[in-house]
């Protein structure tokens, strides 16, 4: 986990603010730094993780965190893990083999217009599992939906409705009803003026998800162009109420990607300019 | 106007409040819902967006037994096998039974949270009919609704927002607090009424209208525009005498009307080109270049 994010998101492993619906979004830019910042930083809070990996195999999300400090392979064996690895998921249903039983979580390749139902089932069954505390097994705190990313299931042939459908389902059963939180990101490709038919697409969705979180980290290149320091900015929108006062509150924060993690500073203060 | 609003919607009326991704217009929504409360009217809510608890925060305990709150929020499609509320249900029949069902004879107002929610799973058409049989239909007074107007197609918003007797759009404003208004109100002789507003919503969900931005804005600005001949070390300034033979002076080529009519159309005796083309100079009109040695 990225220290300075922790600071400037006021939050801490120790105590986690519950019932947050965190979108880290992108536009034209990799946004992804940040799920990794968010499973080491829930996994060290010992909240119960459930992680979406649509777009990458386990091995790279573990040898990334290896390198922010945690383990992805022990958190699975203790169960503090639930990871859906969707590249090999859509395998046993677009390749059907005979001793292979079909994952039911991925039924939406075979038939699109279904939507992401059975996804949510699989999540709501992953979450809930943390309630039961067999013998010598450990307690973990409250669950948490990683995904990583959520565009992808419209390149598949999702409807944007039925995403936010889905991320709806899953802010009503992980954010409300067991007072977790929840992470989703979600990428666009196109420049913002683009006049969207609405209803369809990554804009749509973005614009959707907006509406729904309370907590919005949106990455981007910087407007003046390419830099070897400073690999973008990152904008904090905090929707719902903080402290007293019923506004959005944003602000905006450049970042250098590193080795083992990252760092962000305010606008113009990057160490390579002062 | 957005003051006259919140002391109350005329009967058989319906307000739509506009938001987008910058500015949610939820707050304004339950301070409609605490106005309403207020006046000792019954309030149904219709809850898809947010969590029942988020939406009622706020609102005061002695005035709640009036608040019924269906709340659609944990299962708006249906997914589970008792849902509290599902969206498939937003037609005139169900919504009238269950207005009829909770309250008091005296019709409720119905409060949407929000129409995008419903537009998104059902033809707008359909909505749009809903709308309008539940405003004439008497088991529900008046109807106030919230609308992503970003999450839909214009077509679509523009259709919906037609339908209503008064238009909020919201967004953010100049100061961080503050939001800016703009208000459509169209009464039902058809005469429409258009204001801005900026208003800021306080703790206790009271609308504090901060002001109203001025129309005669032309006549301000001109009187505002600063002098640049003033505060000079040297003298920019005109003196009467100065002024007049500045007026006097006639410009090099502005020519008047006849000066023009004597140019253009030369009269007998003003001067004419003579050309008689030398033995070198191949005068063909037709091919100008002819006399090259190309």
């Amino acid at each position: 986990m990225f220290t300075e994010l922790n600071s400037i998101l006021s939050s801490s492993p120790d105590s986690v603010t519950p019932g947050e619906f965190i979108l880290v979004s992108d536009r034209q830019s990799d946004a992804s730094f940040l799920i990794h910042h968010f499973l080491s930083f829930y996994l060290r809070s010992r909240c119960k993780v459930v992680f979406l990996g649509l777009v990458q195999s386990f091995r790279h999300y573990s040898a990334v965190s290896q390198r922010l400090g945690v383990s992805l392979t022990q958190a699975k064996e203790k169960g503090q893990l639930v990871f859906m690895e969707g590249l090999k998921e859509s395998l046993s249903v677009l390749i059907p083999q005979a001793d292979n039983t079909e994952s039911q979580a991925m039924n939406f390749l075979r038939d699109p217009p279904v939507g992401l139902r059975s996804l949510y089932e699989f999540v709501r069954s992953g979450a809930v599992g943390s309630g039961r505390a067999e013998d010598g097994a450990e307690e973990w705190g409250p669950p948490v939906l990683l995904v990583d990313d959520v565009s992808v299931l419209l390149s598949l042939g999702v409807d944007a409705g039925a995403v936010l459908d889905f991320s709806h389902y899953c802010r009503a059963a992980v954010c409300s009803q067991m007072k977790g939180n929840m992470v989703m990101l979600v990428r666009c490709n196109g420049e913002e003026e683009e006049e969207e038919d609405g209803e369809e697409g990554a804009e749509a969705l973005l614009k959707g998800l907006t509406h729904q979180c309370s907590l919005n980290l949106h990455v981007q290149g910087l407007p003046t162009g390419y830099c070897k320091d400073i690999h973008g900015q990152v904008e904090v929108c905090w929707k719902r109420r903080q402290g007293d006062g019923p506004h959005t509150q944003r602000n905006l924060f450049q970042y250098k990607v590193h080795d083992k993690g990252a760092s962000f500073f305010p606008r113009g203060t990057s160490s390579a300019v002062l | 106007m957005l003051s006259e609003l919140l002391q109350g919607i005329e009967t058989g009326g319906l307000l739509i409040i506009q938001d987008s991704c910058s500015y949610s217009g939820r707050d304004l929504l339950r301070s409609f819902i605490a106005a309403a409360l207020n006046r000792e009217e019954e309030v149904h809510v219709l809850c898809f967006d947010v969590s029942e608890d988020e939406l009622t925060d706020g609102l005061k305990p002695p005035y709640t037994q009036r608040l019924h709150v269906h709340n659609a929020y944990p299962d708006p499609l249906g997914w589970t096998d008792h849902p509290a509320f599902a969206v498939q249900q937003f037609r005139v029949e169900d919504l009238t039974d269950l207005v009829k069902q909770a309250s008091q004879p005296k019709p409720a107002t119905l409060v949407i949270d929000s129409l995008s929610w419903v537009l998104r799973h059902a033809a707008p058409p359909a909505v749009c009919r809903t709308l309008q049989q539940l405003r004439k239909g008497g088991a529900v007074r008046a109807v106030v609704a919230l609308l992503h107007a970003d999450m839909h197609q214009r077509g679509t918003v523009g259709s919906v927002c037609h339908l209503a007797s008064s238009l909020i759009a919201v967004a953010p404003g100049p100061k961080g607090n503050e939001a800016v208004a703009k208000i459509t109100k169209r009464s039902k002789s058809g005469k429409v009424a258009q204001d801005e507003e900026t208003f800021c919503i306080t703790e206790d969900l009271t609308v504090a209208v901060l002001s109203r931005l001025p129309e005669a804005r032309p006549n301000g600005s001109e009187e505002e525009q600063a002098d640049p001949t003033a505060n000079l070390t040297f003298n920019l300034r005109l003196s009467e005498s100065e002024l007049e033979a500045k007026q006097k002076l006639t410009l090099p080529f502005v020519f008047s009307k006849e000066k023009k009519t004597a140019l253009l159309h030369p009269g007998p005796g003003s001067g004419r080109i003579l050309y008689e083309p030398d033995a070198n100079d191949d005068y063909d009109q037709e091919d100008p270049d002819d006399d090259l040695d190309v």
